[in-house]
């Protein structure tokens, strides 16, 4: 398994278009909430650290804001507040994640990013019955490194939830 | 549609007709006599001749008519020379009559030397007579751009303002760390010119992006018969001032707007012929669409000469759908605009128009998106008015830009009305609600801060700012005003939901991102609808 240390700045587009070039294995960007997470590389635009972020008031509760993406304006997704786990503070590890899923380009912000590793298949499981419930399909798989357990993300359903969830709340305002 | 334009259409569409027949030629004497040739050259007459007679060229008419009769009969006796003979000859007649029309489009047209030519009582005119630029046709002088190359171009120009504006500041802060006053000074003359440049690179491509309301109004006369017929009705459709132009994308929204208050004053305000005989109106009903510009807006209007709007209807309804209390005081303008709450309308009924019964609060929610607002004036028995105020400009607005605690908001200029500095003192309260005395008006207040869940700065002194729609006024308290800026505004991701309050985005010149106020969130709450 090969295993790539990001330089020094984190930001990890700096060394993504070689990586990009290799096929067959899964390529995924892992990072940290507490527990390892990981996406798929090719859903990942960028990795930028943390600017300041404009609060949407009135937003649901995990939209930590939005923005300024060189002239873009793009929506941050607090993964923490996402998936339910308990809030930390913004530190200098911080990084927002740039995703690029189904025409759509919204930010993760989460703990800190860790690698990009290739991961070979057998390496990837199914994740345990128990811990899933019908919210959390987004979670495809946990991959087995030599000395931790990644969760892998599919970001396409994660964000796809969401829109569910909003409509749901929206349908109980109406 | 502008009759010049019309013009201009049709004579583009003769010339390529003309051009067709000239390939038939071409085609004829390289392949010898097929009739599939002759059957092209045939359609492309025939639909020249329909054209011309649309366009009221008689005798053009006529003389293509005559043309199709000879073709024909050449045809039919297999007359290989005769029908590249008449081809020939007409396709030079057409030419010049086209060109004629260029010139000056009311001169009658004369074909009688032509029709003796055609008819073989005068011999074949040769082509050299044939001013021989007419070949080449009429030059182009309009393009067709896809708008998605604009709206890239609007983009850049927008990062271009907000880049400036940093190097603006980058100039600031290397004049103090700068020794060479000269160089600062060079810097700051060349942005200058910049900045100069990109507001007019802004402002050109603003005017490129912008169409006549034509475009949108033209979509409803078949609209306006098919409805008026089935629903036994009699309506003219008249159009004013269709030439106002106004952005693309605002012209690409209007159109469902409109076609709701148009289906509206169809179904509810215009009367049946009997009816309005009895009333003494005339028995055809006048339906008119009209558009002005008016300082930095664009007033649509939907005027009918109807039944108008009972206020004393639309209070019964309201107060039975639970919008309005029994004992509301509330004046006679201000009850109409009940009509545009939300689960107001009762008008279920699906139509062929729209497929579903929608009511008039999706025309005000769609027209608040665009940055306007509706508001509607009615008399019974005399006609009902929607009125649609829209910004110029879609993408770039003026906005006023106040702080709340430590936020920024944008509020759009177009619904402030003035601001002024007030203590909390100045506030009372009234049934619960919190109002405050503004010149001789008691207007209900909305605070930003509570509003938008912000923690305001504990001093007890802040800014009201009146915001108007049409005669209603709130007063929306704000911690500081910061003055007024252009702003690109940009749509927020759906992802962030329907964040209430909150129209859009933009970057300022630091690079921050200022959030734009939904100003006629504050008029559709219902706590807030007395003035």
């Amino acid at each position: 398994m090969a295993d790539f240390k990001l330089p020094p700045s984190g930001l990890a587009e700096e060394i993504l278009p070689e990586l990009g070039k290799e096929q067959g294995e899964l390529q995924v960007v892992t990072f940290s909430l507490g527990e390892q997470y990981a996406v798929p590389i090719h859903q990942v635009q960028e990795i930028i650290r943390v600017g300041p972020i404009t609060r949407v008031p009135n937003a649901p509760t995990y939209i930590e804001g939005v923005i300024n993406l060189r002239g873009r304006i793009l929506p941050v997704i607090n993964l923490r507040r996402r998936l339910g786990l308990p809030e930390r503070d913004l530190t200098k590890a911080s990084r927002i994640i740039v995703t690029e899923v189904a025409d759509k380009t919204v930010g993760l912000l989460v703990d800190s990013v860790s690698h990009v590793i290739k991961l070979p298949g057998d390496k990837v499981e199914p994740p345990p019955e128990e811990v899933l419930d019908i919210d959390s399909d987004y979670i495809t798989g946990v991959g087995k490194l030599q000395d931790a357990l990644v969760i892998m993300l599919d970001l396409e359903r994660l964000l796809k939830r969401e829109e569910e969830v909003l409509r749901r709340v929206e349908q109980k305002e109406g | 549609m502008d009759f010049s334009e019309l013009l201009n259409e049709y004579i583009e569409e003769a010339l390529s007709h003309i051009q067709t027949v000239d390939a038939v030629l071409l085609g004829l004497e390289r392949e010898g006599f097929r009739e599939e040739l002759i059957q092209t050259a045939m359609r492309a007459l025939h639909t020249l001749k329909g054209n011309s007679g649309m366009m009221g060229f008689d005798s053009l008419k006529e003389y293509i008519h005559e043309i199709e009769t000879q073709l024909k009969r050449a045809v039919e006796q297999r007359g290989y020379e005769r029908v590249i003979e008449i081809l020939s000859d007409s396709s030079h007649v057409l030419r010049r009559a086209i060109q004629k029309i260029q010139a000056c489009p009311d001169e009658p047209l004369d074909f009688t030397e032509d029709l003796q030519r055609l008819l073989g009582h005068r011999a074949v005119e040769s082509s050299s007579t044939v001013e021989m630029s007419t070949y080449l046709g009429k030059r182009s002088d309009t393009i067709k751009v896809e708008f998605s190359r604009l709206d890239e171009l609007l983009n850049l120009v927008g990062e271009l303002v907000i880049y400036k504006t940093r190097l603006t500041q980058i100039e600031t802060d290397l004049k103090e760390k700068v020794t060479d006053k000269y160089l600062v000074k060079e810097l700051k003359e060349t942005l200058d010119v910049i900045g100069k440049n990109i507001s007019a690179l802004q402002e050109g491509i603003m005017r490129v992006r912008m169409l006549p309301v034509r475009h949108v109004f033209q979509r409803f006369p078949r609209m306006v018969r098919d409805l008026s017929r089935a629903q036994g009705k009699e309506v003219e459709l008249r159009f004013e001032g269709e030439e106002t132009e106004l952005d693309k994308t605002v012209i690409d929204e209007l159109g469902e707007p409109l076609l709701h208050l148009i289906r509206n004053a169809i179904d509810h305000g215009i009367e049946t012929p009997q009816e309005r005989l009895k009333k003494g109106k005339r028995p055809k009903a006048r339906l008119v669409l009209s558009a002005a510009q008016e300082s930095n807006h664009v007033l649509i209007r939907v005027i009918d000469d109807g039944r108008g709007i009972d206020p004393e209807m639309v209070r019964a309804r309201a107060i039975e759908r639970g919008l309005l209390s029994a004992d509301s005081p509330i004046s006679e303008e201000d009850i109409l605009s009940f009509i545009f709450a939300p689960g107001f309308s009762t008008k279920e009924q699906a139509t062929d128009i729209s497929g579903r019964g929608v009511g008039l609060d999706v025309v005000s929610r769609s027209i608040a998106r665009l940055n306007g607002h509706v508001y509607v004036e009615s008399t019974p028995d005399v006609g009902t008015t929607f009125t649609i105020k829209l910004p110029l400009s879609l993408a770039i607005i003026p906005a006023l830009m106040a702080e709340v605690g430590n936020e920024i908001y944008a509020i759009p200029m177009n619904a402030v009305e003035e601001t002024v500095k007030v203590k909390d003192t100045d506030f009372n309260y009234i049934n619960n609600r919190e109002v405050v005395r503004f010149r001789e008006r008691v207007l209900p207040v909305v605070r930003l801060d509570r509003f938008f869940g912000v923690k305001r700065r504990s001093n007890g002194r802040f800014y009201l700012v009146i915001l108007s729609k049409a005669e209603r006024r709130v007063a929306v308290t704000v911690d500081r005003v910061r003055g007024q800026q252009e702003i690109v505004i940009k749509p927020l991701d759906e992802t962030v939901g329907k964040s209430i309050g909150i129209v859009g985005a933009s970057i300022l010149g630091d690079g921050r991102i200022v959030l734009i106020v939904d100003v006629s969130t504050f008029f559709e709450r219902k706590e807030v609808v007395h003035g």
